[in-house]
């Protein structure tokens, strides 16, 4: 709790080595996980480093290789032990610092105990200006650009709704009396048909206002039970998270997501190396690959460690609260007590740690 | 040992060679599988980003063959069902050949299965042991455990079935007859697994359906027997083996009432969501008519509706069900009719809207297209090698101890067409008197000797 | 096509700050557009300060949550709040005229103080208030004075006649919005960056990081925030070439998808009007 500044990770001095993606860089990374859990990692570690040494002695095409294989035949995450989590980071740290030419640290912080994330949302606040979207494409290296942009976070606008005297005429069967009224099919509120691309000039639009939808963190998610794999499960602080190395691309918990909160990588994603955000989580923001689901996990490589997600953060109307929803000072739970809350979709049952509320 | 030995060879020998047509057959399909390996190849560098699947609508053409075909698998049972448990004679005949048609429609499934798949190099995940099986809650586990069942029993069923055939030996009842009734069992678990697998999410409601399973099952029935007598027409014209009419006139009943209960499902479905229509019915009017000017699927849909009621009422008249030129055209009508409303027609309507209300119009792509065909090819040219050595053996021309290359010909076929029955008995075995008057004096009640008989 | 632009503007983003740290300082704005500019530089640990969208300049991430920032100190009344775990930007820094308000024009004693509250023309200010007599805030309850400290210009003024700092807004804004500052106590108004902990560090936006006093009515919303700029649209899924679809739709009339059923009735209430009137154009209003 006391942490939650920006991990110190100094190995970050070595950051700009442009030019030499490397054994260099390779090898340092490590060291600089290796602050955090020194003694518990030494096991993985030491493999790690003779792995390295190993990339090192041969060409980097053969590392890359080896690397892949490892990955490849690398069991569930929540099966594995320590070491082979340790194992399995090490890989991964040089495998990405290697790629994005910067070292890049994945955590693997577990979840602590007596925390239960909630998240709740002022709908009556939020003006739509989707600057919580491009945060967490800045935060959660999501693919970027045209041929496969992916963003968790989806605004919606919905109407006010107008009822006008013209349209009081317009109601049917209108000779045997009024059946349907004639202003029917006006949109007023939350509906399915809300607007997903708007782009006007200036928000917030006079007759609208906005909804941003995400993964809710369910307690009863779909998602997870209907994954064939288990790749896919809610982890001990709420968060649903998915192991994408494990993650087979079948789909299903896309189809049996109530929220459309998750999002396939149809190719390799796009993330510019210069972009590309270097603190990332097992389960969170590590650059995905092609083929697998990635979806909101609540930015696990920032609330692990204290720190707000980074759609909170950056909420210009700061309609968006994060919390422990088992502290009753937390600010999710003091909404919970003091103001009219309604999850979406309830009807569903999957019981969200995402709240929508009103002043 | 060394019999099976004999009998794979003869049966690999056999089914390798063929006259002109067989093989100008099999290099059509040989090009669209050359074209299927390029365009396969591409989208597994590629990945999926080169189909028209979207987060929006993320199951699309592949899945809906995958739907469809597992249908197609399980109508084998169409044929085996009567012909083992009302030992219906004419189909008992060929039942070997449904087999045959189930293991061609699974394996073609899974093919489906893989191109569908984000990561198939992954798919050892899903193994238990070394990988996990999220049983009892994924209903993919089980569509996988029903579908690897079916083929394997399949499999054995018929190539064991064949395999007596070809030896000359008898059917040992107690290990066959229980693995046909538990295949019967079987295929309409297959199907109804599939029916869950999509209609168990409530976030999708247009798939959220009770009758889900009824009517795949009831579609499946359509399509399926549409297939089969398409194949037995053709095995007819153009092999030795006379199918006798009874078996597809079977067929084509089965079918009628298949076909009909599917249409009476699908009218009710309309009117259940159509009477009082609420957001959860925006998928079927996407369907139906087009949502907001977006109108991609309604020609689909229309098309594959007319198609449907005219086979029906094409089925409905006995003359036109038993004229087997007419025939063809009302199967061919169902099968396309039921692969579109089973395939695009239900899946992407489940995506359209979005459950947060987006719309959007998926149109496969070219490769999406090639790769298809390119797994229909395939299974095409694997059902035609498999129907022509069931095909072989049944005619007796893969015998034990007889190359095929030195009785083509000269042997009278044991299932021959006779231009008459020659036993009034109608639980007798098909055609061979003799046999039958053979097998009379073992012991046993009648009707225990009546089942093995019918199985002989 | 503002995709299009986005990327190339990322792009060139990219290469800048790849070449030459000095080309990221273009201003960005925190929250308020025009009262909560910060400038990007390079953190000691390497991180940029902040993230800035390349198409609106608004501040998208965060390097460290607590930069340029100083301890709230005490709340009044205090609370749980301000054991040094809170922290907020000064506001002053950010106001130009402030070092020299309090001695320059307003001194105290010249221009004498005015001899009441009420409303009159002014002849400075019009930057901040451009029609002083249709202030827009407290929809004519309040005016200048309220506020300001009618001696010490550079301070603001609480209930009691003591001052104010501008740094803490907090307290002479819940004089009248008090369940707001309450909210605001309680972290559930207003906007906080650093730790979700109820215990943890957090950088507390003040009220006028957000909210313009001067014009809190402003925008054709009346929301309380100034209207803004929206980053731009998601990508388009493949097969759309437009969003048109779901900005024309035509509510008033059934839509194109209005099922079968409503479609006959609608249809046969406009053949019965049809014969009717015996003219085909005036009853058809349901197309």
């Amino acid at each position: 709790m006391q942490q939650g500044k920006v991990p110190p990770c100094d190995s970050d001095k070595e950051h700009h080595s442009q030019g030499r993606r490397g054994m260099a860089e390779t090898a340092a990374t490590p060291s600089c996980s290796s602050r955090r859990g020194f003694l518990k990692e030494m096991g993985g570690l030491s493999i790690a480093s003779l792995m390295g040494t190993a990339a090192l002695l041969t060409n980097s095409d053969d590392a890359q290789a080896k690397t892949e294989w490892a990955e490849w035949f690398q069991g569930n995450y929540r099966l594995m032990t320590d070491e082979e989590k340790a194992q399995a980071k090490a890989r991964l740290e040089r495998r990405y610092s290697q790629e994005y030419g910067k070292p890049v640290m994945v955590d693997t912080t577990p979840a602590k105990e007596g925390v239960l994330f909630g998240y709740a949302l002022n709908i009556q606040k939020c003006i739509g200006c989707r600057r919580c979207v491009k945060a967490c494409v800045e935060e959660n290296n999501q693919s970027r650009g045209n041929a496969q942009q992916i963003e968790w976070i989806r605004v919606v606008k919905m109407e006010k709704g107008k009822f006008t005297p013209e349209k009081m005429t317009q109601g049917y069967p209108d000779p045997i009396g009024i059946q349907v009224g004639g202003n029917a099919y006006s949109a007023a509120g939350v509906t399915l048909e809300g607007e997903h691309y708007y782009q006007p000039e200036k928000v917030p639009e006079q007759d609208a206002f906005y909804m941003p939808i995400a993964c809710m963190q369910c307690e009863k998610p779909p998602c997870v039970k209907v994954c064939p794999v288990r790749t896919t499960y809610r982890d001990a602080d709420g968060i649903v998270v998915i192991d994408y190395n494990w993650c087979i691309g079948c789909r299903q918990c896309i189809d049996a997501c109530p929220y459309w909160a998750r999002r396939f990588n149809w190719s390799t994603p796009n993330v510019p190396k210069a972009e590309m955000n270097p603190k990332t989580h097992y389960l969170g923001n590590r650059p995905r690959m092609k083929g697998v689901v990635e979806k909101c996990t609540f930015c696990i490589q920032r609330t692990r460690h204290g720190r707000y997600p980074a759609c909170v953060e950056v909420c210009p109307v700061g309609a968006r609260k994060f919390g422990n929803l088992l502290d009753p000072n937390s600010e999710v739970s003091r909404i919970l007590e003091r103001k009219s809350v309604f999850r979406l979709r309830a009807d569903q049952n999957t019981y969200p740690k995402f709240f929508y509320f009103m002043d | 040992m060394e019999k099976l030995i004999r009998f794979a060879l003869d049966y690999v020998s056999y089914v390798v060679k063929g006259g002109a047509k067989f093989y100008a057959w099999m290099a059509g399909l040989g090009i669209l599988i050359a074209i299927w390996g390029y365009s396969f190849y591409i989208q597994a560098t590629e990945g999926l980003a080169v189909t028209g699947l979207t987060d929006q609508v993320s199951d699309g053409l592949y899945l809906g063959n995958v739907m469809f075909l597992v249908g197609v698998a399980a109508a084998a049972v169409t044929v085996v069902f009567p012909a083992y448990a009302y030992q219906h004679k004419a189909l008992h005949e060929v039942a070997v050949l449904g087999e045959m048609v189930a293991i061609a429609a699974v394996t073609l499934c899974n093919l489906f299965v893989l191109s569908h798949m984000g990561r198939p190099d992954r798919l050892w995940h899903m193994l238990p042991v070394i990988g996990i099986y999220n049983i009892p809650n994924s209903l993919i586990t089980f569509d996988v455990l029903v579908l690897t069942g079916y083929l394997l029993l399949n499999l054995v069923c018929g190539f064991y079935f064949l395999y007596t055939k070809y030896t000359g030996d008898r059917i040992n009842r107690v290990f066959y007859m229980p693995l046909i009734y538990i295949s019967i069992v079987w295929a309409l678990s297959i199907h109804s697994v599939t029916a869950l697998f999509i209609n168990t999410m409530p976030a999708r409601p247009f798939w959220n359906s009770p009758v889900m399973p009824i009517h795949f099952i009831s579609t499946a029935f359509a399509a399926g027997p549409g297939l089969i007598i398409l194949i037995f027409l053709l095995v007819r014209k153009n092999t030795k083996l006379w199918i006798k009419d009874e078996a597809i006139n079977l067929l084509s009943t089965i079918m009628t009432y298949c076909l009909g209960i599917a249409l009476f499902l699908n009218l009710s479905e309309i009117a259940t969501h159509l009477y009082f229509p609420t957001e959860h019915t925006l998928g079927l009017e996407y369907l139906m008519f087009g949502v907001n000017g977006l109108t991609a699927l309604v020609p689909w849909f229309w098309a594959s509706s007319a198609a449907n009621i005219i086979a029906f009422v094409m089925l409905l008249i006995p003359r036109v069900r038993k004229n087997y030129r007419l025939l063809p055209v009302a199967c061919v009508l169902a099968f396309a009719g039921i692969w579109v409303q089973k395939g695009i027609g239900l899946l992407v309507p489940g995506f359209t809207p979005s459950p947060i209300g987006e719309f959007t119009n998926y149109m496969p792509t070219l490769i999406e297209v090639l790769v298809t065909l390119g797994n229909w090819a395939i299974g095409a040219a694997m059902l035609t090698v498999l129907l022509k050595g069931a095909i072989g053996i049944l005619l007796g021309e893969v015998k034990y101890a007889t190359a095929p290359w030195e009785v083509r010909g000269n042997v009278v076929p044991f299932y021959r067409a006779t231009p008459k029955p020659t036993t009034k008995l109608p639980w007798a075995p098909s055609g061979d008197p003799a046999r039958y008057e053979a097998s009379k004096p073992s012991s046993g009640s009648r009707t225990r000797r009546r089942r093995r008989d019918a199985l002989a | 096509m503002n995709r299009y632009a986005l990327n190339a503007l990322a792009v060139t983003l990219v290469c800048l700050a790849a070449s030459a740290v000095s080309a990221e300082d273009k201003p960005c704005f925190e929250s308020r557009k025009g009262a909560s500019e910060v400038t990007p530089h390079k953190l000691p640990n390497g991180v940029p300060s902040v993230k800035c969208s390349p198409t609106t300049g608004a501040v998208l991430w965060w390097g460290d949550p607590y930069d340029g920032t100083m301890p709230m100190g005490e709340m009044s009344p205090p609370g749980d709040y301000s054991k040094g775990q809170a922290v907020v930007k000064p506001r002053e820094d950010k106001l130009g005229l402030l070092p020299v308000c309090g001695v320059a024009c307003h001194n105290g004693s010249f221009p004498p103080p005015p001899k009441d509250k009420y409303p009159r023309p002014l002849a400075m200010h019009q930057d901040i208030v451009p029609d002083a007599l249709k202030l827009q805030h407290g929809r004519g309850a309040i005016w200048c004075l309220d506020c300001h400290h009618p001696t010490q210009r550079n301070k603001l003024i609480d209930n009691f006649g003591d001052s104010i700092g501008f740094n803490e807004p907090q307290k002479l804004c819940g004089k009248c919005h008090g369940p707001i500052l309450r909210d605001w106590r309680d972290g559930i108004h207003g906007k906080r960056t650093g730790e979700w902990a109820s215990d943890g560090k957090k950088r507390w936006y003040v009220c006028t990081e957000c909210h313009n006093p001067h014009d809190v009515q402003q925008g054709a919303r009346n929301s309380g925030f100034a209207q803004i700029e929206p980053e731009p649209a998601p990508a388009l899924p493949k097969g759309l070439k437009n969003a048109d679809h779901e900005r024309h739709k035509d509510h008033g009339t059934p839509h194109a998808g209005t099922p079968l059923l409503e479609r006959l009735t609608s249809w046969l209430q406009h053949l019965r009007k049809r014969g009717a009137t015996g003219t085909g154009r005036d009853a058809s209003t349901l197309q």
